[in-house]
């Protein structure tokens, strides 16, 4: 193990080697995604794929980690920001941004082995599982809200792991017709919205735990499937409704369509020199 | 080139459970794992296991130059699943050591002579074999644009935990 793991090496013999050989999807470069893209970075992941259409605002700076003033002031891409962040803490990081809207390159998530969500919509999340249930890719999201309580405010938020096999996002409640449907008639209403550095990091914080208890043994007990943050009490709890799902099987996808491409067509390529 | 193969956890106990069971004259178990394909970019794609059919006891023929040798009757209804699902086949067998499996020189002549007869019913597929070992596993895989199978590059293990094994190069 090199030295830059040693103090984690209580996550297996081979942590390491499992985390560089993983490639990691973020989708949202936000102030959940950059959270995650450091942790990550930490934690020695080998490869990113970083998506995100957004360009540094004035109004990012109270939570995009890794954002300076004055990018903000150039209208940097999160992306890239992000990916400076990444190469600041490992350079031999392999990275691949995109600056466009994930559903215009869901394609390149296939190839990742897992996807992390960290989006501001219902609709979004819903489409970023079903993306990923049909390549067989582990799910992660996260995401923080605040309401308005009687003359005050309550922040809240969630990690959802989604394994292909085991309860959805629709399985566990967080993704309802009502919820979809209360959006779309929204659309375009919500504005900006609210957002604190600590929340978002509280939940990237659990969602990498969760990423690691999927990936190393360090943990004898299966990850927890859907973590509750509640900002009022400052505490993240184990679902109750992810209590009751666990063991069942997932009803949403069950026909062999759900997966792989619609239409594949097998295209010619040449074997490289060497290769069976 | 990217050639991946993803099992959820779940599915690879069931195809273990089947094929531990003993045969009342075959000295091992194979099925078929029914899978269906998604394209990778830049280049590659990924062979995603959906469900495993076993061979009935019925449609092994006695044979002791072999561990198991499937009758015509197995080959025709897996390819019936090809052709009535729009899937892919994958024939799959076990060896009992631990480590990184490979196919014997008679798995991989025996595997030639029928993998390449489900393109009669899903010609614009890739089909083949996994072979499991107790702790792992490898495979080959025809595609229809080239002369040679190819070897799996990754396997997916999917589920909690995940378990990701990619050949060395």
């Amino acid at each position: 193990m090199r030295e830059r793991y040693e103090r984690q090496s209580f996550l297996g013999a081979d942590s390491d080697k499992i985390f560089a050989n993983l490639t990691v999807g973020l989708v949202g470069g936000g102030g959940g995604g950059s959270h995650l893209a450091q942790q990550l970075a930490h934690l020695g992941v080998g490869r990113f794929l970083l998506i995100d259409p957004d360009r540094v605002e004035e109004t990012n700076l109270n939570r995009l980690v890794g954002a300076t003033a004055r990018d903000a002031e150039r209208h940097c891409r999160k992306a890239l920001v992000i990916r400076r962040l990444i190469r600041g803490i490992n350079p031999n990081t392999r990275i691949r941004t995109v600056t466009k809207k994930w559903q215009e390159c869901h394609e390149l998530l296939r190839g990742c082995d897992v996807i992390f969500g960290s989006v501001d919509t219902y609709r979004d999340r819903y489409e970023l599982e079903v993306a990923a249930r049909r390549y067989m890719i582990p799910y992660l999201d996260l995401g923080m809200d605040v309401h308005t309580v009687n003359d005050g405010f309550s922040v809240s938020g969630q990690v959802i792991l989604s394994v292909p096999g085991g309860p959805c996002m629709r399985c566990l409640g967080f993704i309802r017709e009502e919820l979809l449907k209360k959006e779309a008639e929204n659309y375009g209403a919500a504005g900006g919205r609210p957002q604190v550095v600590w929340a978002n990091g509280l939940l990237a914080s659990s969602a990498v735990g969760v990423f690691t208890a999927l990936f190393t043994p360090w943990q004898k007990q299966p990850p927890p499937g859907y973590l509750e943050y509640e900002g009022d009490s400052q505490t993240i709890s184990i679902s109750r409704r992810f209590e009751l799902m666990k063991d069942k099987q997932c009803p949403h996808f069950p026909d062999c369509r759900d997966l792989g491409d619609p239409f594949w067509i097998p295209r010619r390529f040449r074997l490289s020199p060497g290769r069976p | 080139m990217r050639v991946a193969f993803k099992i959820n956890r779940a599915l690879l106990a069931n195809v273990f459970k089947d094929l531990r069971r003993p045969h009342a004259f075959a000295a091992e178990r194979v099925g078929f794992i029914s899978c269906r394909v998604g394209g990778l970019r830049p280049r590659g794609w990924v062979v995603l296991a959906h469900e495993f059919h076993a061979v009935a006891d019925a449609d092994y023929l006695p044979d002791r130059s072999v561990g198991a040798m499937m009758g015509p009757e197995a080959i025709r209804k897996a390819m019936q699943v090809a052709l009535s699902r729009e899937v892919c086949m994958f024939h799959v067998h076990i060896h009992a050591h631990y480590g990184r499996p490979w196919f014997s020189a008679i798995d991989l002549s025996e595997t030639a002579k029928f993998v390449p007869d489900f393109w009669h019913v899903r010609p614009h597929m890739v089909h083949g074999a996994i072979v499991l070992s107790q702790d792992s596993m490898a495979g080959l895989c025809w595609h229809p644009q080239a002369a040679l199978p190819i070897r799996f590059s990754e396997f997916s293990i999917v589920g909690t935990p995940m378990r990701v094994i990619r050949e060395s190069k």
